[in-house]
């Protein structure tokens, strides 16, 4: 965009002054680079206002607030009635219109839905669901390492695994790994044509899933939501696929990501890898302090009244942007935030965000990285970034790292 | 020593039961209902950092 174009875009009720140069799309950092520490560059926004305005920072070019502080993130995230989600992004992208479920539902209305859901992925239920994420990792990697002494970590590990885990829990089997995996680049990564067509092969294929256990359930998500009630009715064809496609979008890309950037800190940092091989029982915190220092999802709203926060006067209508990145690199809610220090303690980080919509899958997600680094630090050895290769690092609608060749002797 | 749940506030992070799993009893859904519990001697210190665990500030220490 031209510096005018800009400008023009800009409502009038906002404040020149709390007008930021930074967004999370084209910044410095945010766009693809060669080695680069897209969190580590967004820690300079706690030295500007609590609250600006950064103009093209989504997907689509539209202009947000910024809430850099953790405190304030947690007031707009705890409160949907002021600060909606009802945004029909991904509807919208298909030129269609009905919101995610339960992603896209404001309270009281989110509660029934998320009720229901919560069961399936309860801390409890989680722990039976181990053996299978570990069997999956172990399947992975030892695939890798037959086929020799180099890998990209993320086609090759960490999107593989993170869809096997989840076709798991949707109740299929894996045959169609490969498959799906390019899906989920398509869909997450592609160019806009591409992410299009991507998502509607998704919904044929969630569509196909959803008759098929209609008329022959058994003991999986898509046969529990199908059977489901809420409001004592059976859900609609149409509000199983709003679930079930919501999954898909969380739950992937979110896992391989994060475990995607723990890998690209521990092949650059040999000494903490050796200190998690030798005693993986640092692992869950460790994970903890990752998940604080390599976020990677920004939790966005729409205001839903006028309203003042720390100083910016939001209109109705406005973007709320609650970047999980500023939060966890906030200095009135950590000690020396910049550091990445994997036994912090009292590490309240907001990676899976706060609030009713507080991520459905975190208790999953968790054990997936920690498990998917145990066994990867076990069965692999000491690993680095392959001489002669350059990871590229992105900032944007969900953070990442790709070209991430390791090599280990 | 107590620590009062504002089961309203808890939105099932679930950190104070990763941390003392025997003093935080979670719900089918994973969440902690309103309540007060007793924190036995000798727990102070796991109690308090579990309070200082919860994302959301549903948790509450009573000193008495
Ligand atoms: C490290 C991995 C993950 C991260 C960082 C992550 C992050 C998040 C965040 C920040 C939100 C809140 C979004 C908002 O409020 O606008 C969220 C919501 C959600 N996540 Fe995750 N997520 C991860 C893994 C997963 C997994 C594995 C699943 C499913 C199995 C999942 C399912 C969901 C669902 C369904 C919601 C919407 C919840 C609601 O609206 O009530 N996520 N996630
Ligand atoms: S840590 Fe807080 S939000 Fe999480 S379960 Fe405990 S009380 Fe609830």
């Amino acid at each position: 965009m031209t510096a005018t174009a800009v400008q023009d875009s800009i409502p009038a009720h906002v404040p020149p002054e709390l007008v930021g140069s930074f967004n999370f799309y084209t910044s410095e950092q945010m766009v693809p680079t060669p080695m680069g520490d897209p969190q580590a560059a967004t820690s300079v926004l706690h030295s500007g206002p609590p609250v600006f305005y950064a103009p093209n920072n989504t997907r689509n070019g539209e202009g947000t607030w910024v809430v850099v502080r953790a405190e304030d993130q947690r007031k707009v995230l705890q409160d949907g009635v002021t600060f909606s989600s009802n945004r029909r992004l991904f509807a919208s992208a298909l030129g269609e219109d009905w919101p995610l479920i339960p992603l896209e539902i404001d309270p009281p209305d989110h509660a029934k839905w998320r009720s229901l859901l919560n069961p399936l992925l309860s801390p409890k239920r989680v722990v039976a669901m181990e053996p299978i994420v570990r069997e999956r990792a172990v399947e992975i990697i030892e695939e890798i390492r037959r086929s020799g002494n180099s890998c990209n970590a993320m086609d090759d590990f960490c999107l593989p695994y993170a869809v096997s885990v989840f076709l798991q829990f949707l109740g299929i089997g894996t045959e169609n790994l490969r498959t799906f995996v390019d899906w989920a680049m398509d869909q997450l990564h592609g160019a806009p044509d591409k992410r299009t067509a991507a998502a509607r092969r998704f919904i044929a294929w969630l569509d196909e899933l959803q008759a098929e256990r209609r008329k022959r359930p058994s003991d999986d998500f898509m046969s529990f939501v199908t059977q489901a009630e809420v409001d004592g009715r059976r859900m609609t064809e149409h509000e199983v696929r709003a679930m079930s496609v919501l999954l898909l979008v969380a739950g992937l890309d979110t896992v391989a990501a994060a475990v995607g950037f723990d890998l690209y800190y521990l092949a650059r940092h040999p000494e903490q890898q050796t200190l998690l091989r030798t005693e993986p029982d640092r692992l869950v915190l460790a994970a903890e302090e990752l998940l604080r220092a390599y976020p990677t999802v920004t939790p966005t709203r729409k205001a839903t009244v006028d309203v003042e926060l720390a100083g910016a006067p939001i209109k109705a209508g406005d973007l709320v942007a609650c970047p999980a990145m500023t939060a966890n690199r906030d200095p009135a809610e950590f000690a020396d935030p910049d550091s990445i220090i994997l036994d912090r303690e009292d590490n309240r980080h907001v990676a899976f965000a706060y609030g009713v919509h507080r991520c459905l899958g975190s208790h999953l997600a968790r054990r997936e990285i920690v498990i998917g680094l145990e066994e990867w630090l076990a069965r692999v050895g000491p690993f680095r970034i392959k001489e002669g290769t350059t990871p590229i690092t992105h900032g944007g609608f969900v953070f990442g790292v790709k070209d991430l060749i390791l090599a280990w002797d | 020593m107590r620590i009062r749940v504002d089961g309203a506030k808890c939105q099932g992070n679930a950190r104070c039961w990763a941390l003392a799993p025997d003093m935080f009893e979670l719900n089918d859904e994973g969440y902690m209902e309103e309540a007060v519990i007793d924190v036995p001697d000798g727990d102070q210190e796991k109690a308090s950092r579990a309070v200082r665990a919860c994302p959301e500030r549903a948790l509450t220490l009573i000193d008495d």
